[in-house]
């Protein structure tokens, strides 16, 4: 049975809700997450605000992507030489204590410089993408969708490329079809148009 | 036309993940304050029998399944309101919810008290004439919840003096009628690998029975009987057995159409793995229908895992998209009867079974079981071995089946929604016709081969509506005894909820553009109708109080379709003079 809707957003104020209900929920979850979370900032920054290209911010990001990847890491569906090998000494309980933390800590705006023409290119080809129908408004994720509003642009881009060439594969079908529309040019304006976004 | 039509161009939709996160929030009872008249609790708590439960269909008074009866008939015996003066028919009163979100509950209704449950399982008390609440449930939803189809639920069952609900994160709770207080509760199955319930459930002889959704995320689906004393789990019917699912390497479809497979490949590859048993899905979405004499359930099993994606999934993939019959005392297997066998377009079986008398092939009357399917054909089978007597004529338009999927998309109708998606069909034995809600919505087909994600959304590909071609709506009404459809009534919006009938020779339905209407059952006149404000696709219900019958309409628009969402259940009841 599915269901093939092809535009829903949850109102702003339910996701206030959402985000609100579920912080209250994970307070000590957050807690326990920041002692455990000590030896990811050498890579992802302090606070989860990545200071270079290559390793993704965390710093609001939805726990519950970040709990998956981290599964995905551990479990070997998403395979990295440095996170498959730091997952695998992490309990469900850590992931689910280092991903409330990270999704705790507040974004910062990095210090990427937009091309105001790609951006614009950008949010076109993102328009027509129907990303934003998983993503949400303005790229702020959901539940299992991350968000990528402010990410890294590098990191953006290597995301996209490796889901065009099936070099990542942990997310069910859905990246891969989406990447293969998208050429070189369209990657390198859809980063710059997510990686300005606030 | 309808809510459809959108200025966004949909070139390379892929589906919506749309789990939403449960909302944490405590459990909680209220009571409702600050109104007067009447008492603020109820008075006399209720007591339902099994004796009553048996004879739900034959009485006027409340409604005790969430399909009327455990034959799933959905069909009311009162005729005080009916084709002659229906056009009287006023709201009596609206209950509005604090969850605005996707409605799909049927209320129970016993001695004047509705039951009735939102999004997020939220369950509601009411007084079934005034509106006024009684108490008001939230469940305490644990951390994760993995769902693909809106935050829904479709209601309570009751038994003695207990309320049991399924829920988002796959817990079974059973409630204290007459207050609202938490009983037991108990797990289902373990939400973080894509198991929810949404689905009301069954009980019977303190049973309770619930299948699962999930497959859309690589289950192991199931049906399971708990103890409705304690929630003790009875027993667990695998709708994947562990050996066997390969089935019969069956060529053609029920209906006697080639499904275009790769036999030898498939072959080949289930003897390189055939593990993925495990993750091949098959939910069970919605009630069993209950033989009471030969103790056997009947349920329909719903898509394997990935939806699209077929290549590692080699086989018949039994018991998805067919029909399954139980032991109900042990939970074993009796019967099976599959629809299409390797589904890779998501037509899965999903409307619940109705049990009837009808014809058989040498004209015969013998005990039946049918099933409105997203193909688009009413199936009825021998009840005894489930045997296909007969499959009716297309209700909606069918075309290319069944064209393979591919990366750049391959167009069949119907699309994947069907057909008859989850919406329970209602039966009048009188006329011995049943009433089908049918969507149109032209697809294209998209597979990408994908691995197990571990708990993730996996439809191995993608459904896309196409562009500019309209989709609409219709309810037909078809004879059980011919398979021909006596009449037809075409809609502006794909239609999605369920169908009620009457001995008034009413058909009750609604619409996403929330208009609640009743036609004519046997010829398909629209008699009434009234506009609720939000999407009419819930499931409606009859019952009576004190002599005067009512009838009740969750409006809460829909999720999967995209309806217009509210919070209001209205209720109905001919203008006093």
């Amino acid at each position: 049975m599915i269901f093939t809707f092809k535009h829903w957003f949850p109102t702003s104020a339910v996701l206030a809700l959402l985000v609100a209900m579920q912080s209250a929920a994970h307070a000590q979850d957050i807690e326990a997450g920041r002692a455990k979370a000590q030896a990811c900032a050498a890579c992802h920054g302090p606070g989860g605000n990545s200071e270079n290209g290559l390793y993704p911010t965390l710093a609001g990001q939805t726990w519950r992507y970040l709990y998956i990847q981290l599964k995905d890491f551990k479990e070997g569906r998403r395979n990295d030489p440095v996170m498959s090998a730091m997952a695998q000494p992490l309990s469900r309980q850590d992931m689910i204590d280092i991903a409330n933390y990270y999704a705790a800590q507040p974004l910062k705006p990095t210090d990427f410089k937009a091309d105001e023409t790609k951006v614009r290119l950008g949010k076109a080809k993102t328009d027509e993408t129907l990303c934003t129908m998983c993503h949400l408004e303005k790229f702020a994720g959901q539940n299992e969708t991350p968000r990528v509003a402010g990410q890294r642009f590098e990191y953006i881009v290597k995301q996209l490329k490796d889901f065009k060439a099936r070099v990542r594969t942990n997310e069910g079908g859905s990246m891969i079809p989406v990447a293969r529309t998208l050429s070189e040019a369209d990657i390198e304006n859809v980063a710059h148009y997510i990686a300005s976004l606030r | 036309m309808s809510t459809f039509k959108t200025s966004r161009r949909f070139s390379m939709m892929v589906l919506a993940l749309c789990a939403l996160i449960g909302v944490a929030q405590a459990e909680e009872i209220q009571g409702q304050k600050g109104m007067s008249g009447g008492p603020n609790t109820i008075t006399k708590a209720p007591n339902v029998s099994q004796s009553q439960l048996n004879a739900a269909g034959g009485q006027k008074a409340n409604w005790l399944h969430t399909n009327g009866d455990y034959g799933q008939t959905r069909f009311y015996p009162g005729t005080q309101i009916n084709t002659g003066n229906v056009k009287k028919l006023r709201p009596e009163f609206t209950f509005q919810t604090e969850v605005r979100e996707s409605m799909e509950t049927a209320p129970i209704v016993v001695d004047g008290v509705m039951y009735m449950t939102t999004s997020y399982n939220h369950v509601y008390a009411l007084d079934a004439v005034t509106g006024r609440e009684f108490w008001h449930y939230k469940h305490k939803m644990g951390p994760i919840t993995t769902f693909c189809c809106g935050p829904n639920n479709r209601g309570v069952a009751i038994e003695g003096g207990k309320l049991f609900m399924g829920t988002l994160d796959a817990k079974l709770v059973a409630l204290d009628a007459k207050t609202g207080k938490l009983l037991w509760e108990t797990e289902i199955a373990d939400p973080e690998k894509g198991y929810s319930e949404t689905m009301a459930p069954t009980v019977i002889d303190g049973k309770v029975l619930i299948g699962t959704n999930g497959g859309e995320y690589g289950i192991r689906g199931f049906v399971k009987a708990f103890n409705a004393a304690d929630g003790k789990l009875l027993w667990t019917f695998h709708t994947i057995p562990e050996k066997g699912h390969e089935g019969v390497w069956a060529v053609n479809d029920a209906t006697g159409r080639n499904m275009h497979r790769d036999i030898a490949a498939e072959k080949a590859a289930l003897a390189r793995d055939s593990s993925f048993y495990q993750t091949l899905g098959g939910g069970v979405w919605m009630n069993p229908a209950v033989d009471t004499k030969t103790r056997t359930i009947f349920f329909v099993v719903g898509n394997p895992s990935p939806d699209l994606y077929g290549a590692e999934r080699p086989g018949d993939n039994l018991y998805t998209d067919a029909m399954v019959a139980v032991d109900l005392d042990k939970g074993t297997y009796k019967w099976h009867f599959q629809y299409i066998a390797h589904d890779v377009w998501d037509l899965d079986a999903v409307s619940p079974p109705i049990l009837l008398d009808a014809k058989d092939k040498s004209g015969k009357m013998v005990p039946a079981v049918m099933h409105g399917g997203k193909t688009g054909h009413v199936y009825v089978h021998r009840r005894d071995n489930g045997e296909l007597i007969r499959f009716s004529e297309a209700m909606i338009p069918q075309e290319n089946m069944w064209v393979l999927p591919t990366a750049q998309g391959a167009r069949m109708l119907p699309g994947a929604n069907g057909g008859v998606e989850w919406s329970p069909m209602a039966y009048h034995p009188k006329h011995r016709l049943a009433y089908a809600l049918n969507l149109h919505q032209p697809m294209t087909y998209h597979v990408e081969a994908s691995k197990y994600p571990g708990g993730k959304l996996w439809l191995g590909g993608a459904f896309k509506v196409i562009e500019g071609e309209k989709q609409w709506g219709r309810l037909a009404a078809v004879n059980v005894d011919t398979g021909k459809m006596a009449w037809k009534f075409d809609t502006e919006q794909p239609l999605i909820g369920g169908a009620l009938a009457t001995a008034g020779d009413l058909v009750f339905y609604g619409e996403g553009n929330g208009l609640f209407r009743a036609l004519h059952a046997k010829t398909g006149k629209l008699l009434w109708e009234y506009n609720c404000g939000a999407g009419a696709n819930a499931m409606p219900v009859a019952y009576s109080v004190k002599g005067r019958e009512y009838v009740a309409m969750g409006c809460g628009g829909n999720t999967q379709l995209d309806f217009k969402r509210g919070n209001s259940m209205v209720v109905f009841a001919l203008a006093k003079d």
